[in-house]
């Protein structure tokens, strides 16, 4: 084993760093699970695997057309691609959602957390239904998953930025790098996208719910220990530390 | 019911890691004949890792079964990728490579498993053994299955047929579902563990069919068997599914009626 080489050091520390990010990003999204599906908890009907997981492969897959296109393509402007195409997924899942919970089955949109609605001042408590943890996707809960699915985004367009230069100069998989290093990447990101849901117990509004703070801490130093051993496996993998 | 023998958990871990490695191993030898024992050996990794999933989610995940079986694969692909191929850089150990995969994979889900239990303080009793046992599960479900695709279990001969292509993708997601699928699908007071051992058995051969069609691809000859071999296996296991549903759903009809004061 030769010396550690500083920028290996530096991918290892970039791909735990945007484990962490995906991490983050989950608690942003405003997820309800299977309560939200019947209208009775804010939020988009479905797990929170599955929205970071669809909002963050799309992203994967924009920050990785970016890289293909423009090979000389800075760090900022791969993450920036990976941000916007997730960012577009989610807006559009929250926005056809709203479109069924409005006008489909019918709910004003409220939130069970908050009295009033930080950008809109619209009061939330009002309008929750009786029994419910409020429903629809408020203001609020819509600005909290764009700024998740933004993270998300750019996490699964650093650690592919990483992956695939450090995989392109590796004798053994070379021109696979792509293929490769997409894949590691879906890898990483089911990881600390699962991590995040268990932590937050399957539902959570977006920032301004309590539970944000309660359990953001934990699951972060966790996402960031376990990305950071995914990270020394993936410098392995293109024997870079042999 | 409560009579009901079950298999026990260390028998079905047992199973699934000598049946995966012996079906990985020797699935190299004799092609085109033996390709298709890679994905033999992926079902039973299958059938532990479903019942694995089984005592976990028990507990209540609050996230829903299919997370569970998202995080095996993620731990099993990176697992997996690392097993292979740090191989290859020691020249003549490249017959160790699903094996260091399998304890890579291990310890990824060892250490998953822990900060689960004592960080994120998710109170399942049984999360760090089975998080353990489901990445292990989840590296020879990918290993087994991309080989019966590439035919051996050479890093690069795998990037070039499983990886290039994009079977991966079908690798993985199909894998996944064969392994979250049997209790998310049997889950409820009713459930029992013969029914979905059987479960995780037909969707292992309708993994193995789907892997049968990519290796017409790649192998040619050998994706025929695969594939093949994958319908007859799944139509045996889903029959015998079905069968032990018509037992279960007897015995739920014959708990007697509602008693009548309530109404």
């Amino acid at each position: 084993m030769v010396a550690l080489d500083p920028t290996l050091i530096m991918n290892v520390l970039l791909i735990a760093i945007s484990g962490t990010l995906v991490c983050i990003a989950v608690h942003f999204i405003p997820v309800g699970g299977a309560p939200a599906a019947m209208a009775q908890a804010t939020g988009i009907g479905t797990g929170t695997v599955e929205l970071a997981a669809g909002s963050g492969l799309v992203g994967l897959i924009t920050a990785s057309y970016m890289y293909a296109n423009e090979p000389a393509a800075s760090m900022a402007l791969v993450l920036a691609a990976g941000a916007m195409g997730s960012m577009i997924m989610i807006a559009s899942t929250m926005f056809a959602g709203s479109l069924i919970y409005a006008y489909g089955v019918g709910v004003p949109f409220a939130s069970a957390q908050i009295k009033k609605d930080p950008f809109t001042g619209a009061r939330q408590d009002l309008y929750m239904s009786k029994g419910t943890q409020g429903q629809g996707l408020p203001t609020v809960c819509f600005v909290s998953g764009i700024i998740g699915a933004a993270l998300g985004g750019a996490g699964g367009g650093l650690i592919y930025f990483v992956l695939v230069q450090l995989y392109s100069q590796s004798a053994l998989i070379g021109t696979s790098a792509a293929a490769v290093a997409g894949v590691f990447t879906m890898g990483v990101f089911y990881v600390n996208a699962v991590i995040p849901s268990y932590g937050v117990g399957g539902t959570i509004e977006g920032f301004h719910d309590p539970k944000f703070r309660r359990v953001l801490p934990k699951d972060a130093v966790t996402s960031f220990i376990v990305s950071l051993i995914c990270g020394v496996v993936a410098v392995f993998i293109g024997g870079g530390l042999l | 019911m409560s009579d009901i023998k079950e298999i026990s958990p260390n028998n079905l871990a047992l199973f699934g890691i000598i049946g995966g490695l012996v079906g990985i191993y020797v699935s190299p030898l004799f092609p085109p004949y033996t390709p298709t024992l890679g994905a033999l050996g992926a079902i039973c990794a299958v059938i532990w890792s479903a019942e694995a999933v089984r005592r976990v989610a028990k507990y209540g995940l609050g996230t829903g079964v299919p997370s569970i079986g998202q995080i095996a694969m993620g731990m099993g692909i990176v697992a997996a990728m690392f097993g292979l191929a740090i191989v290859t850089a020691f020249p003549g150990a490249t017959m160790a490579g699903p094996v260091v995969a399998l304890i890579t994979a291990s310890v990824i889900g060892f250490i998953i498993g822990w900060f689960a239990q004592n960080v994120i303080k998710m109170k399942i009793p049984v999360m760090i053994r089975c998080m353990t046992e489901i990445a292990a599960a989840g590296s020879l479900v990918i290993i087994g299955f991309s080989v019966a695709v590439a035919g051996n279990f050479e890093f690069s001969n795998i990037i070039a047929m499983v990886f290039d292509n994009g079977v991966m993708l079908a690798v993985f997601w199909v894998g996944a579902m064969a392994m979250l699928h049997p209790f998310n699908a049997c889950l409820g007071p009713d459930e029992r563990q013969k029914r979905l051992l059987y479960l995780a058995g037909s969707t292992g051969a309708i993994t193995m069919a789907i892997m049968g069609i990519a290796a017409i691809m790649t192998l040619g000859t050998s994706g025929v068997i695969t594939l093949i071999l994958g319908i007859i296996l799944w139509l045996i296991f889903y029959k015998k599914f079905w069968d032990e549903v018509y037992k279960d759903s007897a015995a739920v009809v014959g708990t007697g009626l509602i008693p009548k004061t309530e109404a």
